[in-house]
């Protein structure tokens, strides 16, 4: 009897999957409705759930992951030593940067999260004018680019928040750092500009979906600017899209843009 | 009831895996929209955090990718299989107790506040819930009611009899309507 109560309880899930009222499935056992009636509504309460929403930067990241093991174990012994000399130079050169603004700025730690108007945030522009400048290839290059892109967004949608007025400065350098980036994926190839790809489109519908929520809220003065920027982002789009169907690579085209 | 979104049918999956392995990278590209967004729901439901199941699903592309020559059969349960197992190995190096309660409002993918809201409590109750269950049980209602898949998929998939999935998908659902019976019970209490 138990078995059976099984077997009719997924039968009544699969039809109501397939359209069929919970109500029309219980008809058709009577004998057994009560026990599977709250079943079937627990089913369709958790079915009607939403899914939840991986978010594009978390896809953007896993995608660099990706992107930077296949790198590493494409590249030769040769190559990999030499990246890891590269690697410690890096390292060793945005220590000392790091140290000597610091020592600069009265001991305050760098902050990651200062905006325009805050005494760090020159240093943070420095900081990250130093990390590109000690990036030795282009993966690294289009992965800061686009990091920087995402933190003017991010500065640019603060600054909003805080006083409704939008920085159009932030505005273009965001639109400036993903064409810049675009530029550094003109040099991957293989797997790396795939990952490239998919990982600027996703950079670039959030970049758009946020600028339309802006949009909503912005001064009438400010839509002409928003709106272009937007056309920017859904060009940027369809331009990407059109090079993924031709199973082409990023490179570089007048084609493409923009601001 | 509605039949959750199947953007690619097996079959696709596959002819998109077998020209990736070939060396069509763009087929890649489409492969990960597709399942990106299916891996990360399935980890999202079986740990305490966001930022678990962000790094969680990382992991299980890259294991994949690492790991794509072995991969025979059905391509979705064999992703399922590395998430299922990276699911097992981070609570067995934390040994962490799963205690959902940190689910985000960002990830809630409805549009209407008020849906949101009464969807966004259900699913913190759901997913405390799951908890209670078996690591069968949470696999089976998961696969079945969040991922969409049919039954015989899920018992090919767990290497188990259609009976088997049955049994457990009544015993979960059962154990499940206990469970939130009774914590909607304590909250009309209050």
């Amino acid at each position: 009897m138990e078995r059976n109560i099984e077997a009719l309880l997924d039968l009544c899930i699969e039809e109501m999957k397939r359209g069929k009222s919970l109500e029309a499935c219980l008809a058709n056992y009577p004998e057994h409705a009560d026990q599977l009636a709250p079943l079937l509504r627990l089913a369709q309460e958790i079915d009607n759930l939403p899914l939840p929403v991986a978010l594009p930067e978390a896809m953007s990241a896993t995608l660099f992951n990706l992107g930077t093991r296949f790198g590493v174990s494409e590249r030769k012994k040769g190559a990999l030593a030499l990246s890891r000399v590269l690697q410690a130079r890096r390292s060793w050169a945005f220590g000392a940067v790091s140290f000597l603004l610091i020592l600069l700025f009265g001991g305050a730690t760098i902050s990651t999260k200062s905006i325009p108007g805050d005494i760090l945030y020159p240093a943070k522009l420095a900081t990250e004018k130093v990390v590109f400048f000690f990036s030795f290839n282009a993966e690294e290059k289009v992965e800061l680019r686009l990091r920087f892109s995402y933190e003017r967004l991010k500065e640019m949608v603060q600054i909003f928040e805080q006083s409704g007025t939008l920085d159009k400065e932030l505005l273009k350098s965001m639109l400036d750092e993903a064409k810049l980036a675009l530029e550094h994926g003109n040099q991957l190839s293989g797997l790396q500009a795939s990952l490239f790809q998919v990982k600027f489109n996703h950079a670039n519908a959030y970049q758009k979906e946020s600028l339309e929520h802006i949009r909503i809220a912005v001064p009438p003065s400010e839509l002409k600017t928003v709106d272009r920027a937007i056309e920017v982002c859904t060009n940027r789009m369809q331009w990407m899209m059109k090079r993924m169907k031709e199973g082409r690579h990023v490179p570089w085209t007048r084609g493409c843009d923009m601001w | 009831m509605t039949i959750r979104k199947r953007e690619l049918a097996e079959d696709e999956v596959h002819e998109l895996l077998r020209k990736f392995k070939d060396g069509d990278i763009t087929a890649f590209t489409k492969l990960y929209e597709h399942l990106y967004p299916k891996v990360y729901a399935y980890v999202y439901y079986r740990v305490n955090s966001v930022q678990d199941a962000e790094d969680l699903t990382s992991d299980v592309f890259i294991k994949a990718i690492e790991n794509l020559r072995e991969q025979k059969g059905s391509f979705d349960a064999w992703i399922f299989r590395i998430a299922c197992n990276r699911v097992i190995d981070h609570y067995r190096r934390r040994s962490v107790r799963q205690n959902p309660l940190n689910v985000e409002d960002k990830n809630l993918g409805s549009e209407d506040f008020d849906a949101i809201m009464e969807g966004h409590f259900f699913q913190q109750e759901f997913k405390q819930a799951l908890t209670q269950l078996t690591h069968d049980q949470q696999e089976v209602i998961i696969l079945k009611l969040v991922e969409g898949y049919k039954t015989d998929e899920i018992a090919a998939m767990l290497d188990k009899s259609v009976e088997a999935i049955r049994a457990l998908q009544f015993r979960a659902l059962s154990t499940l309507r206990t469970l939130l019976d009774a914590k909607r019970g304590e909250k009309r209490k209050r």
